[in-house]
């Protein structure tokens, strides 16, 4: 049931690349449509996890159709733990964050590698 | 004999400081060649071989880092065509 917020969600996303153009629909939740700093959600938004999964899609190489849920492990999609590496260090330069090494061996689903993201760009000053 | 901890974590190591390159080509090279190097190796069982490959690899990151510092003195005025987004 996606409902298209009435302001329209300018995306400046913490998050860098202001010259992206991602479309987001607001799946009900109530989204400042300012700037985006402190965002105090408690999952993490579905366009993180989007992004993340259009990633790790990529990384590994799979069909566009491919079913890929936040709670998708990068090993069942046929990820090794060199293929886990990279899809970290994509994420790192997608997201212009920095993961911990302890961090980074805790990630196994796509719903904690966005947790972590959005959790890292909160936390980051937002230049 | 080295686990696989250790050996991610050279990995890791090296893709990031690959990473600080200012110069395009050397950039991607440094990434393409780290991962391809780990993942011919991904398979060896040899103990002695891994612990070659993994000596091999620190050399590797201590030649990166000592590189990166160098170009880092004279970064490219410009930049590479490969890095423009597509208009």
């Amino acid at each position: 049931m996606a409902s298209l917020s009435a302001t329209s969600l300018s995306f400046k996303a913490p998050s860098i690349q202001s010259t992206r153009i991602s479309q987001s629909i607001s799946f009900g939740r109530f989204q400042s449509s300012k700037s985006l700093r402190l965002q105090i959600s408690c999952a993490a938004k579905p366009e993180t996890v989007q992004k993340v999964s259009d990633i790790v899609k990529e990384q590994l190489a799979l069909s566009a159709d491919t079913a890929l849920t936040a709670e998708s492990k990068f090993s069942a999609l046929g990820a090794d733990s060199l293929d886990t590496v990279e899809i970290v260090m994509a994420l790192e330069e997608k997201f212009n964050i920095s993961v911990e090494e302890a961090d980074a061996q805790n990630i196994t689903t796509i719903q904690e590698a966005a947790d972590l993201i959005e959790d890292l760009v909160q936390k980051k000053p937002a230049a | 004999m080295v686990d696989k901890g250790p050996v991610i974590s050279l990995c890791r190591s090296l893709l990031r400081a690959g990473h600080q390159y200012p110069d395009y080509n050397i950039r991607e090279y440094a990434k393409r060649r780290t991962l391809e190097g780990f993942r011919m190796n991904k398979n060896l069982t040899d103990h002695s071989k891994v612990e070659e490959a993994y000596a091999e690899g620190k050399k590797q990151l201590e030649v990166v880092e000592r590189v990166v510092k160098v170009y880092l003195a004279y970064p490219p005025r410009t930049k590479n065509i490969m890095e423009l987004k597509l208009q």
